[in-house]
């Protein structure tokens, strides 16, 4: 993993297009702005990575789910 | 009108011959998983559970539901950033999706409703639903389930 210090007001560079600043340290916390190509889906790695446990759990389905069940009310 | 076919190898259900209308395009993948290409398979109009299947991996395969159909107060609510990049302006023409994590047991079976998979002409994607109470696992069959009819 690459390390680098920066102070809040400086920026990294993702390739050309995906901008990361720092912009406030406060305790533990740390604010930054992402600056990204609107294609590019910006998650929260925490929740990125519950919806990746869920789909590779679903995808662990067998083909023989039930049918025509009942539904909650 | 000829009516073109493509061929889905599945691993789960052998080899099918699916109609071209069948394919939903993923230009960011499903999170986590990837994938740009999948079929919506469904045994009937009104299945339960539909089954998102990819057209490159024959292995992977998600079954889906109607979120509503267990759920008749949920809400997608999309950040603007994220409704911006997908170009959905409202939902009226567009299907939603829950994935479903099975499990051996009706009372184990449970719908992710904090990352629903729109799809609207032929393209798809997995967003981050912003709406309270939706969370990651919520049972389809609280209690007192049915016994599996399978």
């Amino acid at each position: 993993m690459l390390i680098i210090t920066r102070r809040p007001g400086e920026k990294v560079m993702l390739g050309d297009d995906v901008v990361i600043e720092v912009i406030e340290v406060s305790g533990s916390s740390v604010r930054i702005g992402i600056d990204a190509p609107r294609s590019v889906p910006v998650y929260r790695e925490e929740l990125w990575r519950a919806v990746k446990d869920e789909n590779e759990a679903a995808a662990k389905a067998k083909a023989d789910l039930p049918q025509d069940l009942p539904v909650k009310q | 009108m000829t009516t073109e076919t493509i061929t889905l190898e599945s691993t789960r259900f052998g080899t099918l011959e699916i109609p071209h209308e069948a394919v939903v395009e993923f230009p960011n993948g499903l999170i986590g998983l990837g994938g740009r290409r999948y079929a919506l398979l469904a045994r009937s109009e009104d299945a339960t559970f539909v089954w998102l299947h990819s057209l490159e991996d024959p292995d992977l395969a998600l079954p889906l539901t109607n979120p509503w159909r267990f759920f008749t107060t949920f809400e997608v609510e999309l950040a603007d950033d994220e409704a911006e990049r997908i170009g959905v302006e409202g939902i009226d023409d567009t299907a939603v999706y829950v994935t479903v994590r099975a499990g051996e047991e009706l009372e184990d079976f449970s719908a992710n409703l904090r990352a629903p998979i729109l799809i609207a002409q032929g393209a798809g994607h997995q967003v981050i639903n912003q709406a309270p109470d939706a969370p990651v696992r919520a049972p389809l069959f609280a209690e007192n389930a049915p016994e599996v009819a399978a």
